[in-house]
């Protein structure tokens, strides 16, 4: 009888039941793009973000403040310098935190002399260097991603996939116009071991010290001074948590933390955790964070969460007051049926489990169509503002299906009790 | 039941239940509204909020003397008068110098600064210990720190040595102000003496000479003779005797001496032992920002300027709260200035400001108009249900004979005056809601736009009305018969 009566309402008052359904599906999808595009938008803006440049260097251990105290510029390398590896740089990539790892390069500078006879500081990098993990992961880093803000007005990057790389370099536009230079010309530089013509192949506008610069492969300044996979410094641009209480404490010293703060800290992408990881992974090093870019990363990104945090509260209250709404005024309206119902002797429980159940169902197939629609709402935004698909998180699921429940039934019973308080005699007559 | 009592109870059931759906459909337009006006709001306000978060980066413009002038307090003062005052975050001094650290034997460069100003412009500072407040307090980059073993509440002994230049030529010293002292051989292999100042024109503004060495009632009139030596005052050097001066009377040989003295005059401020000047210094706070700042020294402008006993500045670094085309407007404004200041955007900063800030944007543009179009259905179809469920009474207006419009009219009416109350009390809930999320998030106030109000109302008014429509127009349509009997 009771699957009667509901499939009764639900096919001869269609109508009814679509509109309810819709609303609901509105409001679902309204929950559902914005729960997925709040849990998303952490990593979205971090992303974003990369465009700051690195947030952790990596030097070696023992570089000290030698050629800055002394103020040398020439023969610093005599002093017992010490460098990384650069075969150690893939290692970047094995550690805890590897994927957070976006992007890195290393950098190995000298000065040389230019055809003037003036001086001119040679910055070896990686452009696009294109890596093969052991890990099977393929990738290109390198000062390309690195340094988004270059504007290069003349020419072109370097490609490292240009078989004559080694014999070009990028000039900043400072420099370039001290010494006239153009691309496509060629200039020999001269440096502690050696000397070579290379060509430029670009003239890149940075807005601070390195358009004074010049940059090329690292295998050239290598070769040029006779430092056979050295390198002296990487950047790493990681996307990290923001620093909280227990991340300040380990940044001091990790080995202070009790053992199960030391898991929490060491397996959360707190800088900190990866700076010490990228420690533990290469060795000699010391990996320290860039202030001016990790905190105001960390900053941005809370305000960013928390703004979406209670955009996406305003969104929910709002769907949650319209769909119960709407099912307070569709039970409202069907005074009269349930007047009759009761009537011919219904008991109160059944009329209620009668209307329950059926509007359970509508809320059921709008929740479901509603969620696939919110899931394309998040995928608009996501494409449309990040220009990336923003991930399905399973989480958000029983969120919605709870808030619809919860809604619906708030909605409904207690215009189910008004209702059923009116004698029915009343109610039947009151609507003829 | 007599008819009249019939009606009576009608118009009393239908009140009393119209009542709750009234507040039905008026809260639902409520909500439409406060969200509509909420949202709008904050999308309106997001990019000056997040602006100002943005400025934890740091500097996005530097101020560097042009050419040739000279970066002062009062000058960096007067190009500061370019920015309106409310989006100048700070704007902080910085003069770099080498200082010796005596008991080391090494030096460090040393900033001097402001640092009330440093801690607007470089929040991402971090200071172990305490910035200086007092005089003769410094905060030390860590790396030196580590190097030297310094901690926060020692003392260390800076110094500071003026740079020494060496001209090649001695017409090089010849600047203006300068000091200058000479000497040449005179009569019998007797050495003259000379010491000069010369004025802001470089020319000779004051002479001494001492002839003690020349036979006294001959060339020693040298030394005296104010003919003589009023006619080198306002001479440029180099001076040729006979033409700018003429010789003292008998004394020729001793006159050249003077003259050839005068020509090869030094600066005598070349960096002697005396200029050199000496403090200690307390170290309150070790800083640590992961960048190079932390091999450098900081100190109190002041106390800087005590060493150097000069007032020049190097470079300002400025916070500014404004977008990519307002900075570079107000760089021009600067460049054009006669301030002899010339402003460099951090183009690393500004570019990816502008770059995350506008993505940023997009977002909550996108979130808004998602939101605003599903709430806005929403709405319409709460309000559909609940005039399409009144129906039966206007089948039975119908029948008893109210014409079409006038019902039409009479319902769009009660729906746009629904539209309006909801509308002008989710506008103002709208504000309320956005102030809250203002203050939580960012922690100051939002600001009010006051044309959003009218706007809400309006919008408010016409969804009401168009959600109205509908149901109406259906139900006008059918013949009244059919409405009544229920179908």
């Amino acid at each position: 009888m009771l699957f009667k009566m509901i499939r009764g309402v639900l096919f001869h008052q269609r109508g009814k039941m679509l509109l309810i359904a819709f609303t609901i599906a509105l409001g679902a999808s309204l929950a559902t793009g914005m729960l997925n595009v709040m849990m998303d938008v952490g990593d979205k803006v971090n992303q974003e973000l990369k465009t700051y440049g690195a947030n952790i260097t990596v030097k070696p251990k023992d570089s000290s403040l030698l050629s800055d105290i002394y103020n040398l510029e020439e023969g610093e390398e005599e002093l017992n310098a010490s460098y990384l590896e650069e075969s150690d740089l893939g290692k970047l990539k094995t550690i805890f935190w590897a994927f957070n790892i976006v992007d890195f390069t290393p950098f190995l500078d000298t000065n040389v002399t230019l055809p003037d006879g003036s001086a001119a500081k040679l910055v070896g990098t990686w452009f696009n260097h294109h890596l093969s993990l052991p890990t099977g992961e393929e990738l290109d880093a390198g000062v390309v991603g690195m340094r988004s803000w270059w504007d290069v007005t003349e020419g072109k990057w370097l490609d490292e996939n240009d078989g004559n790389v080694l014999d070009e370099i990028m000039v900043g536009t400072a420099l370039a116009q001290q010494q006239g230079w153009k691309p496509g010309e060629r200039v020999t530089l001269s440096a502690s071991q050696g000397s070579r013509e290379v060509e430029i192949a670009g003239i890149y506008d940075a807005g601070g010290d390195e358009d004074s610069q010049i940059f090329a492969v690292l295998d050239l300044v290598q070769e040029l001074t006779g430092r056979e996979d050295k390198v002296a410094s990487i950047e790493v641009s990681a996307i990290t948590t923001p620093d909280n209480d227990l991340a300040r404490r380990a940044a001091k010293n990790p080995q202070a933390l009790s053992s199960r703060d030391y898991e929490t800290w060491y397996c959360t992408a707190y800088v900190s955790a990866i700076c010490y990881q990228i420690q533990e992974a290469i060795p000699n090093c010391v990996a320290s964070a860039i202030r001016q870019v990790a905190e105001s990363e960390g900053t941005i990104l809370e305000k960013t969460q928390l703004l979406m945090i209670l955009i996406t509260a305003l969104s929910l209250v709002g769907s949650a007051l319209g769909i119960s709404n709407l099912v307070t005024a569709s039970v409202m309206e069907r005074a009269q049926e349930i007047g009759l119902l009761k009537a011919i002797g219904a008991k109160d429980r059944s009329i209620t489990g009668v209307i329950i159940v059926e509007i359970l169902i509508t809320a059921l197939i709008g929740g479901v169509i509603g969620y696939f629609m919110g899931f394309g709402f998040a995928q608009l935004i996501g494409h449309s503002v990040f220009g990336s698909a923003v991930e399905m998180k399973l989480k958000v699921i029983p969120i919605v299906a709870a808030l619809i429940a919860l809604v619906t039934m708030a909605g409904s019973l207690p215009a189910i009790r008004t209702v059923l308080r009116l004698r029915p005699a009343e109610v039947l007559h009151g609507g003829h | 039941m007599s008819k009249r009592k019939m009606f009576l109870r009608m118009i009393t059931a239908s009140l009393l239940r119209r009542r709750s759906r009234m507040l039905i459909a008026l809260l639902s337009i409520a909500i439409g509204a406060t969200i509509l006006s909420g949202l709008v709001t904050i999308y309106y306000d997001v990019p000056r909020q997040m602006g100002a978060q943005f400025r934890s980066y740091g500097a996005n413009m530097i101020l560097l003397a042009k050419e040739g002038e000279s970066l002062t307090t009062d000058t960096l003062q007067d190009a500061l008068r370019a920015i309106p005052e409310d989006q100048l975050v700070g704007a902080t001094p910085y003069r770099y110098v080498r200082l010796d650290m005596t008991s080391r034997q090494q030096s460090f460069t040393t900033a001097g600064t402001d640092f009330a100003e440093v801690q607007k412009t470089s929040p991402y500072f971090s200071v172990e210990g305490e910035y200086p407040q007092a005089e003769k307090e410094i905060l030390l980059g860590k790396e030196i720190a580590d190097t030297i073993g310094a901690k926060v509440g020692s003392y260390i002994q800076l110094t500071w040595r003026p740079v020494v230049t060496i001209h090649e030529n001695a017409s090089d010293d010849w600047v203006p102000n300068a000091r200058l002292s000479g000497s040449a051989e005179g009569f019998n292999a007797g050495i003259v003496v000379v010491e000069a100042s010369l004025d802001d024109e470089g020319k000779i503004a004051s002479l001494e000479i001492d002839a003690s060495s020349q036979t006294p009632e001959i060339g020693g009139q040298v030394e005296t003779d104010r003919n003589f030596i009023s006619r080198f005052i306002g001479q440029t050097l180099p001076v040729t005797l006979g033409e700018d001066v003429d010789a003292v009377s008998g004394a020729t040989i001793s006159s050249q001496a003077v003259v050839d003295a005068l020509n090869n005059a030094r600066s005598t401020e070349k960096g002697g032992a005396a200029a050199e000047r000496s403090d200690y210094f307390n170290v309150t706070g070790i800083l640590v920002t992961g960048g190079e700042e932390e091999s450098y020294i900081y100190m109190n402008l002041e106390d800087l300027e005590g060493l150097t006993n000069d007032k020049l500045l190097d470079v300002a670094e400025l916070s500014v709260s404004a977008n990519a085309e307002q900075l570079e407007e107000y760089a021009r404004a600067i460049d054009g200035s006669d301030a002899g200041i010339t402003a460099r955007l951090v183009k690393r900063v500004t570019r990816s400001e502008t770059a995350v800030l506008g993505k940023l944007q997009a977002l909550v543009f996108l979130v808004t108009v998602v939101v605003l179009l599903l709430t806005m259905i929403c709405v319409s179809t709460t309000m559909m249900a609940v005039v399409s469920e009144r129906r039966r009474e206007i089948g039975l207006r119908k029948a008893l004979g109210a014409p079409d419009s006038s019902i039409r009219a009479e319902f769009l009416g009660e729906g746009m005056f629904l539209g309006g109350l909801g509308g002008l009390l989710g506008g103002l809930l709208g504000f309320v809601f956005a102030q809250v999320v203002s203050v939580n998030v960012f922690g100051s106030s939002i600001t009010f736009q006051p044309l959003l109000l009218p706007i809400t109302l309006l919008i408010s008014m016409m969804i009401a009305a168009v959600s109205c429509l509908l149901p109406i127009k259906r139900a006008v349509a059918i013949d009244p018969a059919l409405v009544l009997k229920g179908e």
